[in-house]
């Protein structure tokens, strides 16, 4: 009796591990990033698992949080949004921890055109790996439909660069986009990506139990997939939403407080369907 | 003779067509709460407004403002009492209209 026991708790354990090994994932979110007019925009910043609503994890605060605005041909202009951070406590199911909110005003996202918002957290130390992490953000929106400065590096440490406009994607699309550490291509770079599955509520700061997605094995909940030879990445959308890209160990920060650091890239793009 | 008319026919439509689709003026209006009015302008594959002309005219059509973009493609002008709308004049095919009433701070 207790030696059927055994196999079953070892079981558990490595399902246990294997769970927790899924994609961690910087959530830089607003409900609406191809606006018809500038407002207020609400967002949020959380550390968690997107595609489980799972583990909530404290991203160590906000180091540096700003948007690269820039309208038609005009230079890029850099605004500071450090000021409009909050601290809030995200809730998911299972799992709460401290996350940020940002509320900027109509003033700052009033004009057409792009906005390249960058979020750079502190470092979340990973207990069960002994690694720190630390994944820099983008989101791209845009107000108007004047495009700007979507496709341009930020100059970064590392950043996901798109190559089709991250806030026009239609399902079916295919996403295409450049790996750069500090401004150079990343060839066979880990990429990991995530589905949207449980949608970020802004009201209740908090993640639905129920996924909009049934997964059939383990493999499909975080896709992965490997830069090319010049640093590129293709992806079929199957699905209108949130779709989350994350590259893995690009950055050029390999140690932090004496331990091993991944420094991670990450971008998020919605997909609308064609109706 | 007859087909190259028609191949030109045909180039000049199809060159039209993609100019007008890639590339739709926009245009953007906010009340500064100053009395004044600020007007961006842009097109929609990323080109400049810079020059383009726009008119502010009053509810009988009457012309009140006659200005161009600046190089930011922005124009501000004092905003007007009564009813009016801001033309964005790029041309034939290339307008844009916004109402007074829809400009808001």
């Amino acid at each position: 009796m207790k030696k059927r026991f055994i196999p079953l708790l070892a079981a558990l354990c490595v399902l246990t591990v294997v769970g927790s090994a899924f994609a961690h994932f910087m959530v830089v979110y607003t409900p609406e990033i191809a606006l018809s007019q500038g407002g207020d925009l609400d967002m949020r910043i959380v550390f968690t698992h997107p595609a489980e609503a799972g583990h909530t994890m404290d991203m160590g605060g906000v180091e540096e949080f700003y948007v690269m605005k820039q309208r038609g041909d005009a230079e890029a202009r850099k605004v500071d949004l450090m000021q409009y951070v909050k601290e809030i406590t995200w809730k998911n199911p299972e799992s709460s921890n401290k996350a940020f909110s940002a509320m900027i005003p109509k003033k700052e996202v009033r004009s057409m055109g792009d906005y390249v918002f960058v979020m750079k957290p502190g470092y979340y130390f990973e207990e069960e790996e002994g690694v720190y992490m630390q994944q820099i953000a983008k989101l791209i929106l845009n107000v108007g439909g004047v495009p700007g400065n979507w496709a341009d590096p930020v100059g970064l440490p590392c950043e996901i660069v798109p190559l089709i406009k991250p806030y026009g994607l239609w399902t079916g699309n295919v996403f295409k986009a450049q790996v750069l550490s500090e401004g150079k291509p990343v060839a066979g770079a880990e990429v990991e990506v995530e589905y949207m599955s449980h949608m970020p509520d802004v009201k209740t700061n908090s993640m639905p139990a129920k996924s909009s997605v049934e997964y059939p094995q383990d493999s499909f909940i975080t896709q992965t997939i490997f830069t090319d030879a010049d640093g590129y990445i293709t992806f079929g959308i199957p699905k209108a939403g949130w779709w989350g890209f994350a590259a893995l160990g690009v950055g050029p920060d390999k140690e932090y407080k004496g331990k091993e650091l991944s420094q991670d890239a990450v971008i998020w793009v919605k997909a609308e369907d064609m109706k | 003779m007859k087909k190259t008319m028609t191949a030109l026919t045909l180039a000049a439509v199809l060159a039209f067509s993609g100019h007008a689709f890639a590339h739709s003026p926009l245009m953007s209006c906010f009340d500064n709460g100053d009395n004044t009015v600020t007007c961006e302008g842009g097109f929609s594959d990323g080109s400049s407004a810079s020059g383009v002309k726009i008119h502010v005219l009053d509810a009988s059509g009457k012309s009140l403002v006659e200005t161009k973009m600046n190089e930011d493609s922005e124009v501000t002008f004092d905003k007007p009492a009564g009813d009016y709308k801001v033309v964005f004049d790029g041309g034939e095919g290339h307008s844009v209209e916004i109402n007074g009433a829809d400009i808001v701070e």
